[in-house]
């Protein structure tokens, strides 16, 4: 059906980021293809787009067949240009950042599922029916109407699936489709993904970490390094020991250095004495807007108490609440009623946002809406340089920061140069350079591989023993249950105490 | 309550503009005034969102009158007819005048093109432009801004929270505030060309160099009288507008 | 190659040069006109002909530009627009809210210009204003001006201005100076020159010494212009410097001139 023959790649005369692969898909095939941050996925399914950036500089040696047609390519300029749409029309693609994956034309979900048919020429009576066709398929019948930018993550990966999909393409290549969802969305999008399977088209699905459970015989190939490392079934993959390369499994527990230190801690702090390093108390809130006319409340008379040591976990579906609840606790939103005291002083309406960030520090779930600066260590470094410390201090703290993420190599380079687990751990980096006492941390673990997930997993245990606390957010389940002291289950708005969790499963 | 459309997009927008020109043709203050009661005002109340319009057009066309009255008000060195002054300020007559005639005017520049614009749906007047076979160029710039546009504010309004979360503060010194805008918009562009890198790449996936007509999803709106209506309606400005000239200078 | 899978060898579009050429005159004629033969008329009131030759001349040449330009453009350059576009808007509003005082509603057009080159930038600028007239009709009759800022600045930045950071706000006030000048007519003829209240407090001073509307409104065009300006060039090449390389690859403009000093742009931009 299609095969890609890679014997190197090269972005603009860079290191060579993929070598020695041959990936052959049959009809109705299933391929995961599984590695760590910056093993070359990307770099994989790009390819096998038909993407082989000759116009901006890439060099690509290897061939391309899809068909009967196989295209060779020597790096050099005399090489085919694959005509996207053509390629298109058969091998379809979803890449990973979902907003450049809209037209950003389209006012609805149909006319975005449209935009492919309609750029061909297809009669207007025969669009509707196709685009109508493929969203029963798909379930997304009832969002049809909806404006695609305001879709859940998983609508909107749906949708993206569904545009790349309405010309019946015999093959789909998703980088990173579950990457950002929650348990209910991924399986929304994994459904999604089945159906599409039964019916015969084939998928390449990249991920960085090996699925926990598919079809046994589907097959996995590992990267590591932007070389192959495994080729085979799932089930040999599952006890190839992929571990080696930093290649876990979905829902696993994470590998920690650090022991959790539960047992020397008092379980359930009855010491109140000493003062919270934050407190919520009474904390009721609802969005006031042109666009929300339900004034209903977000939450509703919360409860919080955060004392050194502390990690706590919050859980809850989308929506319930648990992001509006964590952005309480650095000032960027402001309770309607109840209070919210930040090591000792209470929050005023005046107090401003940027002045907390020595106290808490903030990890947004979309770390791209922050880095700025121009390399690694200037980006760490303006955090403890904004708080007032010297520039040699400042890049002293950022030094530090990035060795305890794992980062220290890399603090000359471009932060948007460095790939997506890294940047998030830059971000982490930051956070981490200006001492606050309070990590305040939107899914930590989203995206990253497991390395990266360990090493955010230790960095959480040293921070609490030393005296630190941690409030986070997160749909990573095994990893809440083997790191929180608490864990707090988010519904409607209010907390449904979990109780202290450690003790009971870590022991 | 939106408004029952009865035309398409294409065709208000052209009223809208001609009604524009015959302003400026005909360029005194009674046609003007009639134009703003007669077109504009009714259009305002029956668009179903008078509010936001007339909002719309107090905020662009408010500030612009008011200065326009104490700027030609007070200064107006052509004026003669004297009717205060204070040091280097005279209020003329000539002055208010002036300020009135352009006022007026800018009044019914903004009311009327903004009342078009604000009542005509955006995917609606893409799809017809697509139905008539529209430079697709020009129609995918017109509609991928528009449709930016709220995604563009959004992400800056997340990237600034974001970086207050970790420590910038709005407002101070310039360097400051410089500091700021770019700790803004570094972030915001870079994402943005990215996005836009792989837009480009969706675009030609998606056939949008493929040579031959596009359609669109919505149905044509348009219809074969509404089409002659619009040449009708231009010719006839034209037609008017000639004459009008052809008779004030043998006037 | 003949398979279907694959494109010709290239064939670079040519922007049809007789449009252009007819916008570009148009614009020209237009404020030549304006110029030369109004300042008469003035003291009498604006006249409506004297709008209508404003509105009329320089929204025709702007969509003459934008229809001898588009063709020509690649895919890559033409996604960039609506970004550019969007950008105008929504930085300027984001400039409001952090409580600047400069409008720096031409920081889209410029990006596009510098990082696409002068064609993109113009048509870019024309249609800018054209799609902000949706929103704001005071914007249309800008249409001409904002196509000449991206004109200007992309042709800056091919000729190397923005290989130092130093040099942008140089650039930035000679555009700034030029944009002024072409915008001043609009002002005076269209609006009565009434604009902000800083605007409006220099236009009132000018006209206070006695200058005639359009030589009070071209003289605060050449003042705040060539500041919003300045700052704008120098926002843009501080921008462009802190692209990652991975963006900047996208845009030939950007290697085929050399436009961004170095590889790593850093240890010279600076």
């Amino acid at each position: 059906m299609i095969r890609l023959e890679c014997s190197t790649f090269a972005y603009d005369g860079g290191p060579v980021v993929l070598s020695g692969v041959d990936l052959a898909v049959e009809p109705g095939g299933l391929v995961h293809v599984v590695g760590p941050s910056g093993s070359g996925k990307t770099t994989l399914a790009r390819l096998l787009a038909g993407q082989t950036g000759a116009g901006s500089g890439a060099q690509f040696r290897g061939a391309l067949t899809l068909g009967g047609d196989r295209l060779g390519f020597t790096g050099g300029p005399a090489d085919p240009r694959i005509d996207p749409a053509a390629w298109s029309s058969t091998v379809a693609y979803a890449a990973q950042r979902t907003e450049g994956q809209l037209s950003m034309m389209s006012a609805t979900v149909a006319e975005e599922i449209a935009f492919g048919p309609a750029n061909r020429g297809m009669p207007t009576g025969e669009l509707r029916a196709a685009v109508q066709a493929t969203a029963a398929r798909l379930g997304l019948t009832d969002v049809l109407n909806r404006d695609p930018r305001r879709l859940s993550g998983g609508q909107l990966r749906r949708t993206i699936i569904a545009a790349a999909v309405v010309g019946n393409p015999r093959v789909l290549i998703l980088d990173e489709p579950f990457q950002g969802l929650d348990a209910g969305s991924r399986a929304e999008v994994a459904r999604t993904l089945e159906v599409l399977r039964a019916a015969g088209t084939a998928l390449v699905i990249c991920a960085p970490m090996l699925p926990g459970s598919v079809a046994p015989h589907s097959r996995v190939l590992a990267l590591a390094g932007g070389r192959p490392v495994f080729d085979g079934t799932f089930a040999q993959a599952r006890t190839a020991g992929l571990e080696r390369y930093a290649i876990g499994t979905e829902g696993s527990a994470p590998d920690l250095r650090r022991a959790p230190a539960a047992p020397a801690v008092p379980p359930r702090r009855q010491v109140q004495a000493g003062t919270p390093l934050a407190e919520l108390s009474g904390v009721s809130f609802s969005y006031r807007g042109e666009n929300s006319r339900r004034q209903e409340k977000v939450l509703r008379g919360v409860d919080l108490r955060v004392d050194p040591g502390d990690i706590v976990g919050l859980t809850g579906v989308n929506g319930s609440g648990k992001s509006t609840l964590l952005q309480h606790l650095n000032g960027l939103l402001r309770a309607s009623s109840g209070t919210v005291t930040v090591a000792g002083q209470p929050l005023g309406r005046r107090t401003a946002v940027g002045r907390l960030a020595g106290a808490v520090g903030y990890l947004f779930q979309d770390t791209d809406q922050q880095l700025f600066e121009r390399t690694v260590l200037r980006e760490v470094a303006y955090g403890p340089a904004a708080a007032g410390a010297g520039r040699e201090t400042a890049q002293e703290r950022a030094r530090t920061a990035l060795a305890a993420v794992g980062l220290g190599h890399t603090a000359g380079e471009h932060p948007y140069e460095l790939g997506f687990v890294e940047r998030r751990l830059v971000a982490f980096a930051s956070l981490i350079a200006s001492g606050p006492a309070v990590w305040v941390l939107d899914e930590p673990t989203a995206g990253l591989d497991q390395r990266g997930r360990n090493r955010v997993g230790d960095l959480l245990l040293d921070h609490a023993a030393a005296g630190g606390a941690v409030v986070l957010a997160t749909h990573d389940g095994a990893f809440a249950d083997a790191l929180c002291t608490r864990i707090l289950e988010l519904k409607d708005g209010r907390i449904f105490s979990g109780g202290a969790r450690r003790g009971a499963g870590g022991a | 309550m939106p408004r029952r459309r009865v035309f398409n997009p294409l065709t208000e927008l052209l009223a809208a503009a001609l009604l524009v020109v015959l302003v400026l043709v005909v360029n005194t203050w009674q046609f003007s005034l009639a134009v703003l009661v007669v077109a504009v005002l009714p259009g305002v109340l029956l668009s179903g969102k008078p509010r936001q319009i007339t909002l719309a057009i107090a905020v662009t066309a408010g500030p612009l009158l008011i200065s326009s009255f104490f700027l030609h008000g007070l200064f107006f060195p052509e004026g003669t007819t004297v009717l205060a002054e204070w040091g280097p300020a005279r209020v003329t007559a000539e002055g208010l005048q002036f300020a009135a005639l352009t006022g007026l005017r800018l009044a019914v520049f903004t009311g009327v093109l903004l009342t078009a614009a604000l009542t005509v749906s955006i995917p609606e007047l893409v799809s017809t432009l697509t139905h008539r076979r529209w430079n697709r160029r020009l129609v995918f710039v017109l509609g991928s801004a528009v449709g930016l546009l709220p995604h563009v504010a959004e992400r800056a309004r997340q990237i600034t929270r974001a970086q207050q979360a970790r420590g910038l503060v709005v407002g101070g010194s310039i360097s400051a505030r410089v500091r700021g805008l770019l700790m803004v918009s570094v972030p915001l562009v870079t994402g943005l060309l990215i996005d836009a890198a792989e837009r480009t790449q969706l675009l030609e996936a998606r056939g949008f160099s493929s040579p031959g007509p596009r359609t669109n999803y919505l149905p044509d709106t348009d219809t074969a009288g509404q089409r002659t209506a619009r040449w009708l309606m231009a010719a006839g400005v034209l037609a008017f507008g000639c004459a009008w000239y052809a008779v004030g200078a043998g006037r | 190659m003949s398979s279907p899978l694959t494109l010709p060898a290239t064939t670079a579009a040519r922007p049809r040069s007789a449009l252009v050429a007819a916008g570009a005159a148009l614009i020209a004629a237009t404020y030549l006109y304006l110029v030369l033969v109004q300042p008469a008329e003035i003291a009498e009131g604006i006249g409506g002909t004297s709008s209508l030759i404003t509105l009329l001349g320089f929204l025709g040449g702007g969509a003459l530009l934008v229809a001898g330009i588009l063709p020509s453009l690649s895919t890559s350059s033409l996604v960039l627009m609506p970004l550019g576009i969007a950008l105008n808007i929504a930085i300027g509003q984001t400039a409001g809210s952090l409580g600047l005082q400069i409008y720096l509603d031409a920081i889209g057009t410029v990006l596009v210009a510098v990082l696409a080159g002068p064609a993109a930038g113009a048509a870019t600028g024309a249609l800018s204003n054209a799609i902000w007239g949706l929103f704001n009709p005071l914007a249309l009759p800008f249409a001409a001006g904002a196509a000449l800022i991206g004109l200007l600045a992309g042709t800056a930045a091919r000729y190397g201005m923005f290989r130092r950071v130093y040099l942008a706000p140089v650039a930035g006030l000679v555009v700034g100076a030029v944009g002024g000048l072409v915008a001043a007519p609009v002002a005076a003829f269209m609006f009565g020159a009434a604009g902000t209240v800083g605007t409006n407090a220099l236009v009132a001073a000018f006209r206070a010494v006695g200058d005639s509307l359009l030589v009070a409104a071209t003289k605060q065009g050449l003042t705040s212009d060539t500041l919003d300006k300045l700052v704008v060039f120098t926002l843009v090449a501080l921008l462009a410097y802190a692209l990652p390389r991975r963006s900047r690859a996208q845009f030939p403009f950007l290697r085929r001139y050399g436009v961004l000093a170095g590889r790593t742009g850093s240890a010279t931009g600076r």
